[in-house]
């Protein structure tokens, strides 16, 4: 796993799976696949509490269940983009800061796949379209500077 | 720091002049006609996009009248920091869950892996930290 928050507000993550772009697709977009990996460590996504229409404008939304206190973590997500089996958007419009996850499923034609996962996290970032432009190219110095904090 | 804040910060980041500022203010403390030279744009622009960053708690202005030059209270970038990697925590812990469930579904060796029921296996965990 390669994850790096590129600059301040922008993660991406790569990973390859062995196994087609149409397993992982439906492993992000079925409840029966999603529940068994969507919490981290010590939360668990029941089943009952997935919803996911997997269509633009859909509903994607979850809620994470604490192990230890039972504490609730629900995630409301609207669908942006959805193409079988290569690429999902969708957007958390009332996360603190927000979030857009693009999630790309590459062939890699040897029965692996890469997936790439790209997350803009600042709800400017996705309404403005010259914001999203010139994210790249200042930030780079920020962000070196930010870490070295 | 309260959510609000946050928001004022990522508000304040979203805007690439105000990035490229924060930039060159890394860099050191600069004066608003330091600023203003790189940008096509007039003081007043760039003393609003100061505002912002000011109001945000991520330069703070010196008290000389005339000069008032700014600079970069590194600080508050650290929320936003924090709240950027409990995302990449979330999520990296997610992308190794999905390897172990596709371990899991392609278990027995020759069947569809994808027509496969999915069984409900137990998962140890641990309270996270």
């Amino acid at each position: 796993m390669n994850a790096s928050a590129a600059n301040l507000g922008e993660l991406t993550y790569t990973r390859i799976y062995h196994a087609t772009p149409d397993v992982l697709f439906r492993c992000m977009t079925e409840p029966e696949h999603l529940t068994h990996f969507w919490g981290p460590t010590g939360v668990s996504t029941p089943i009952a509490n997935i919803t996911i229409d997997a269509r633009p404008g859909g509903a994607f939304e979850t809620i994470m269940v604490n192990d230890a206190d039972g504490a609730e973590y629900p995630m409301r997500a609207v669908f942006v983009e959805v193409v079988a089996p290569e690429r999902l958007v969708f957007t958390e419009p009332d996360v603190e800061g927000g979030m857009t996850t693009s999630i790309t499923f590459v062939d890699l034609g040897d029965g692996r796949t890469e997936v790439r996962t790209h997350q803009t996290n600042v709800p400017e970032m996705f309404r403005s379209p010259e914001a999203q432009a010139g994210m790249q190219t200042s930030f780079d110095r920020l962000e070196a500077y930010a870490s070295a904090l | 720091m309260a959510e609000d804040q946050l928001s004022r910060t990522f508000a304040a980041l979203a805007d690439p002049t105000r990035r490229a500022i924060l930039a060159r203010l890394a860099d050191g403390e600069a004066t608003v006609n330091e600023l203003a030279a790189p940008f096509d744009m007039s003081l007043q622009a760039v003393s609003k996009h100061l505002k912002v960053l000011e109001q945000a708690g991520l330069i703070t202005r010196g008290r000389d009248a005339q000069y008032r030059p700014c600079r970069l209270d590194a600080a508050a970038l650290q929320p936003a920091a924090d709240w950027i990697e409990r995302h990449r925590h979330l999520w990296v812990a997610r992308f190794d869950q999905l390897e172990q469930h596709l371990q899991a579904l392609q278990r027995p060796p020759h069947q569809p892996v994808a027509d496969q029921p999915v069984a409900d296996q137990p998962r140890h965990k641990e309270r996270p930290s």
